[in-house]
């Protein structure tokens, strides 16, 4: 009971909660759909998830304010690559969440004029720019990742077995002259840096929650632009799954990615 | 900035927020009704009915919070506060409950449910709830009035007696009352804010359930001042009334 007073308590957390309802109705209305259920169950369902939307339209109302925040903390980061892309992607941020304020305005009758499908269209593209970023980011993370951890191998395989020529990054012995031993021999370096990611990710929890957050969301903007049509049934799948990830970090802040 | 971030990442933080701009809006629609624009009266009353739609979602879940505040009530170590504030919990939870029935009609879960049953109960069960929170603050109240008095004997200053007859006496005795439920006030902030509070929210049951009926503004402005002092406890936790 305790826990959950003091997880409730953030406003936060009550909106990813909203959030993962809201895309547990989407999804379970696709699927009622696809089974051919009563349409009076379709509705319900159908108006429940409008009145979560609009409910975390109200919740989220301020959190510009945050993303600015966070915007101007991150301007003081020392790395250059993750200075430019956590700044712009809270920027982006700010941006979409200063658009959905509009959507709520209009769609709580304060200000009826306000075109709904132009703004909603303005607000998914920040998004998807935030997503974007964020996806830029996590990919240069995992690169001086595998960087280090592949150079790490390499001093310890020199240290151990007197070197091994090559090492991992040219994947082995192959000389110029031998093109028939080409594409197994690049079949074999992709293997390794897979396995090297692989092994990168599952040693950084929060990096690899990110990442899988990130690719998830990016499936919402996508589909409500019409670049990718998913269809209802992914969008509502990756919304959930992206919303019980970001639960995750708020229930554990260790598995939140810094800065 | 930084503070009202912190301020707004707490969920009761934002709900006191939206439930003063619910109750200013009820009060500026009742102060500006004969000589504004119509349009500006319904955007007002659209925002109202918005934000207190939306101020559900926040409550959402609070039954577990009563549950938990009765828990704590139970360990007061003074019986009146005890018994005051674990039977104004219970109702709590009573009107969470209430609360949640009628979040469930309103997005349409469930049909078959009697809107106005429901929230006269949710307004009875709110309506002892301050009842008994303001028993508890008047006791306390009581206390401090005592504490004040034993402490001005004691400082050896000695009320002489009066020349000049019954009825200014009186007069008097009722100015010095005053005065020391105002000294007692201000030497414990958190019992001033939390009377002031739960005074200004009973105005709400009271019009709601027929009992004392006042108009929009009054609500409205009785609602606006509870929504300052509670903003105020989440911004200086300090004042907050312990349950001690």
């Amino acid at each position: 009971m305790d826990s959950w007073v003091r997880f409730s308590a953030q406003s936060q957390a009550r909106e990813r909660l909203c959030r993962a309802a809201q895309y547990a109705c989407s999804l379970l209305g696709h699927a009622l759909q696809r089974r051919g259920a009563s349409p009076d169950l379709q509705k319900q369902i159908q108006q429940l998830e409008s009145h979560l939307s609009l409910g975390r339209k109200l919740l989220r109302l301020g959190n510009s304010a945050d993303a600015l925040e966070s915007a101007k903390r991150a301007v003081h980061l020392s790395d250059v690559v993750l200075r430019f892309c956590i700044t712009v992607s809270h920027l982006n941020r700010a941006l979409y969440f200063a658009c959905d304020n509009v959507l709520w305005a209009g769609k709580s009758g304060l200000a009826p004029r306000v075109d709904q499908e132009k703004w909603t269209q303005r607000s998914f593209r920040y998004y998807l720019f935030s997503l974007i970023m964020n996806l830029s980011r996590d990919a240069y993370e995992i690169r001086l990742l595998m960087e280090q951890e592949s150079s790490a191998c390499n001093r310890r395989l020199k240290g151990s077995a007197g070197g091994v020529p090559g090492g991992l990054e040219t994947g082995g012995p192959g000389g110029p002259g031998s093109p028939g031993r080409g594409l197994p021999q690049l079949a074999l370096k992709f293997r390794l840096q897979v396995l090297l990611l692989a092994r990168v990710l599952r040693g950084h929890p929060p990096l690899l929650l990110d990442v899988v957050r990130n690719a998830c969301d990016l499936f919402i903007p996508l589909d409500k632009l019409g670049l990718c049509r998913c269809g209802p049934g992914i969008v509502g799948l990756c919304g959930l799954v992206s919303s019980i990830l970001s639960l995750l970090t708020l229930i554990y802040p260790w598995l939140r990615l810094k800065p | 900035m930084d503070t009202f971030i912190r301020f707004a990442n707490q969920t009761q933080g934002r709900d006191r927020l939206f439930r003063a701009t619910q109750y200013t809006c009820m009060l500026l629609r009742y102060l500006l009704e004969p000589k504004a624009d119509k349009d500006v009266l319904m955007k007002l009353k659209k925002l109202e009915s918005s934000v207190s739609t939306g101020r559900k979602w926040f409550r959402l879940g609070n039954v577990v919070h009563a549950v938990q505040a009765t828990e704590q009530s139970i360990h007061a170590t003074d019986l009146v506060p005890r018994f005051c504030l674990t039977l104004a919990n219970l109702n709590r939870v009573v009107y969470f409950i209430c609360d949640t029935v009628l979040w469930v009609k309103n997005v349409g879960l469930a049909s078959g449910i009697n809107k106005d049953k429901w929230q006269m109960w949710a307004a009875r069960h709110y309506y002892y709830f301050l009842l008994l929170s303001l028993a508890r603050d008047l006791y306390e109240i009581s206390l401090q009035m005592a504490q004040v008095t034993h402490e001005r004997a004691k400082g050896g200053k000695s009320s002489s007696g009066d020349p000049l007859g019954h009825s200014v006496a009186d007069e008097m005795e009722w100015l010095q009352s005053f005065l020391l439920l105002f000294r007692s006030l201000k030497r414990h902030p958190p019992l001033l804010l939390d009377t002031v509070k739960n005074f200004c929210d009973i105005l709400i049951p009271l019009d709601q359930l027929g009992i004392y009926k006042t108009n929009a503004g009054v609500i409205g402005f009785g609602g606006l001042v509870s929504s300052v002092a509670g903003i105020i406890t989440v911004v200086y936790p300090h004042m907050k009334l312990k349950t001690c």
